[in-house]
């Protein structure tokens, strides 16, 4: 977006409200993926799809500086393209764990189980899966990439 | 579990790579890490072989996250794989710890290694799945990789190189993704034991296999895509050229022999299987041929054309590697030759000697192939160049890095003792035992073409007076000798330019110039290649075992699944599928609960 034209103050407000909303659903889907349309892959990419309107519209710097700077744990690291990089690698490690996680149980490689809670508070019957474990991993792996190919060639 | 070492190797090269890329800030501990991965990659693969020798039935099988075959994704382990599986742990482990030397701390930075093992988890998948849309999974993993890993150098002719084998093999792939959802709406699976059991009697399933021959055919265009065999060579030259030397390495003497692989599975094992007359004019097809009538003239046409074309063109290449990704090409035209002829062989017997010698040759040009191209990348470390015409005198600067070139080069012509010379008596045997005069006639000029080819190489490279960039190398390496290690850490000794001028010191005192890690892993294939040569009994029981394997259709359905090999399914069809994986399903929800 280049200095001269400011996006306008509509887009703006709007993008304010989206982000969120994008944010939110992705996560729906990640939980709800391991049995119904869903899933870390498709929660990935909306979550991509949150930040790169947001790097539209307010610039690669404002969101580095606001957001993966001042962002606690992340800030620490020197770049953002660093910690899109380990988000990846720490995905990939995790979903690889999960599935190495199973043969410590005797059972093959990914072999995933699932727990109900029953009789929670309002909420009812909870679903313990841990096909979330590798889902997960694979939310890090698709948003990491993702960002990683975003911000270099965004960059250039 | 014992069948957890099915899965052994994978997980270990999965592993690495992962950890490759969480240590990437940590240049020295990622070597370390990675060598040590590949070590590991050769302990787990030794653990299978052994574990495959032992087993009775001699396969074993493992259930990926517990679910059954059809459905489930299986991975099985037998001679064949296991051979495979033997060829790339070795060439696996030599190439990485040449990397370690070879490829410098920028390099390093560009996650090499993570992308290197992630090119061996390619393979290993490959090798083991028992599931054909599983195949196309991981010869994406391994494509994915390697398009990087040619790209490496990132110059100009890097880029065009890398651009045109991506474009090529994205076309691949899309192709391979048509023919398996061709061959799933047709046969109703896509586990290779369960689609060769509904082939072998189709219509107790309803299935008519005259579309699989067509669909067959078009997987076989990506399978020889992916081998590099004669109409579908033209990105082998120049990806070769372009990647760095352990990749190369990699890719001629692994890569290309997961395409191999997967034509001697699915071919020999599964759509063999299949009863169907096909009658081409002159090859009289009996039903007990099946579809490898059709495979075996179009096999032998493309073999012919390789060995035929690719040595023709290696003789006239200006640089080494250009010389050697000919006769790559040329190579896997004598590997398809055996295969070619086994396919019209009716007789058993021929035909597991055909299978036997393709896989021997296998492995030969795999060590062989990845000797050299690791020997011409230490000369050109050294001397940073592989044109012919700037080399000569090798003998007399780097005397073990041209013996270890020797025994490779003799090793691919055939010379006894050496693994060669057994792997050409194998395709001449072949060829005389099914009667197939033609067939002898193009391997005997092949061999010719070989001889031919390998003897410029050495004659340009090693014999005679050295170069002037040989020269400088030398007395570069000379001084540098004197004064400190002659290179530095994970460098390039680009030093030929610098010291031109001081040209015409004594030679004599320079014992070599060519990296000493880099020598040794050029030797340590050298040795193999003789060990295998002079006690050739081992590799060749494993050959023939894994050629008895390949042929063994009704074994290998039976170790995949007991219960589809012994009750047919009755509502039989394409169309049960979606039913007993919601049957499946409900059961493990209610198990959950």
């Amino acid at each position: 977006m280049s200095e001269d034209r400011e996006p306008t103050v509509i887009v703006k407000t709007v993008t304010r409200t989206v982000v969120p909303l994008i944010a939110l659903t992705a996560i729906a889907l990640l939980i709800k993926g391991h049995n119904l349309p869903g899933g870390g892959f498709i929660a990935g990419v909306l979550t991509t799809t949150a930040f790169a309107l947001l790097y539209v519209i307010y610039g690669l710097d404002t969101v580095r500086r606001d957001l993966v700077t001042n962002a606690g744990g992340v800030g620490l690291l020197s770049g953002p393209t660093q910690s899109y990089t380990r988000a990846f690698a720490g995905g990939l490690a995790l979903a690889f764990g999960s599935g190495v996680a199973a043969m410590l149980f005797d059972v093959p490689f990914l072999t995933q189980a699932v727990v109900f809670v029953d009789g929670i508070p309002l909420y009812g019957e909870l679903e313990f899966a841990s096909a979330l474990a590798f889902d997960l991993g694979v939310y890090f792996v698709v948003v990491g990439s993702l960002l990683t190919i975003i911000a270099v060639v965004g960059k250039e | 579990m014992t069948s957890t070492v099915v899965i052994a190797p994978l997980l270990v090269a999965l592993g690495t790579a992962i950890l490759a890329l969480l240590t990437r800030r940590v240049p020295r501990l990622q070597r370390a890490l990675s060598v040590a991965g590949a070590g590991a990659y050769v302990v787990g693969v030794a653990v299978l072989v052994r574990a495959v020798r032992l087993d009775p039935d001699g396969r074993l099988v493992y259930r990926v996250s517990n679910w059954d075959g059809p459905f489930g994704i299986v991975l099985i382990a037998d001679p064949l794989s296991t051979l495979m599986l033997a060829l790339a742990a070795v060439v696996s482990l030599v190439a990485a710890v040449y990397s370690v030397r070879f490829v410098g701390r920028e390099g390093q930075r560009l996650s090499y290694h993570a992308l290197y093992h992630l090119m061996v988890v390619g393979v290993t998948g490959a090798l083991l799945t028992g599931d054909v849309f599983n195949l196309f999974v991981w010869f994406e993993v391994m494509l994915m990789s390697s398009y990087v890993l040619v790209a490496f150098a990132s110059d100009s002719d890097a880029t065009r190189a890398a651009l045109q084998y991506a474009v090529l093999n994205l076309l691949g792939s899309a192709v391979m993704l048509l023919a398996i959802g061709g061959l799933y709406a047709t046969t109703g699976t896509l586990n290779m034991a369960d689609m060769a059991r509904r082939l072998a009697d189709p219509t107790a399933f309803g299935i008519d296999p005259a579309p699989v021959l067509g669909l067959s055919a078009l997987l076989l265009v990506v399978f020889l895509l992916k081998a590099g065999v004669m109409p579908f060579q033209f990105w082998v030259p120049d990806a070769y050229r372009a990647a760095p030397a352990p990749v190369t390495a990699v890719l001629a003497g692994v890569v290309k022999k997961v395409g191999v692989y997967a034509v001697v599975r699915l071919y020999f094992t599964v759509f063999a299987a299949a009863p169907l007359t096909v009658s081409l004019p002159g090859i009289s097809g009996g039903p007990e041929l099946g579809f490898l009538a059709f495979f075996g003239p179009v096999l032998f046409l493309m073999a012919t054309a390789s060995a035929i074309l690719g040595g023709l063109g290696a003789i006239d290449q200006p640089d080494m590697e250009g010389l050697l990704a000919y006769s790559s090409i040329a190579q896997i035209g004598f590997i398809m030759l055996p295969l070619a002829v086994a396919a019209t062989a009716a007789a058993p017997a021929v035909r597991t000697v055909g299978i036997a010698a393709a896989l021997v040759y296998s492995v030969n040009h795999g060590l062989a192939k990845s000797l050299l191209f690791l020997a011409v990348g230490a000369a050109e470390d050294a001397i940073g160049s592989t044109r012919l015409s700037d080399l000569g005198g090798l003998t007399e600067v780097a005397p073990v890095l041209s013996g270890a070139f020797l025994i490779g080069a003799l090793s691919l012509v055939g010379i006894p003792p050496l693994t060669g010379f057994f792997a050409k008596l194998l395709v001449f045997d072949t060829a005389v035992r099914a009667g197939a005069p033609l067939a002898l006639a193009v391997a005997l000029a092949g061999a010719i073409l070989t001889i031919a080819y390998v003897t410029r190489a050495w004659n340009n490279a090693f014999w005679g007076s050295p170069g002037s960039r040989v020269h400088a190398a030398a007395t570069a390496a000379r001084t540098g000798r004197d004064d400190g290690p002659a290179v530095a850490d994970g460098g390039h000794a680009d030093a030929a330019d610098d010291a031109h001028g001081t040209a015409g010191d004594d030679l004599a005192t320079v014992a070599s110039i060519a990296d000493p890690v880099l020598v040794g892993c050029t030797l340590s294939l050298a040795v193999l290649l003789v060990a295998l040569g002079i006690g050739f009994d081992p590799l060749y029981a494993a050959a023939t075992d894994a050629a008895a394997a390949a042929l063994d259709t009704e074994a290998y359905v039976r170790a995949v699944d007991p219960a589809i090999a012994g009750d047919a399914i009755a509502d039989g069809g394409g169309t049960g599928g979606d039913q007993d994986v919601a049957e499946q399903l409900r059961a493990l929800r209610g198990d959950g609960r």
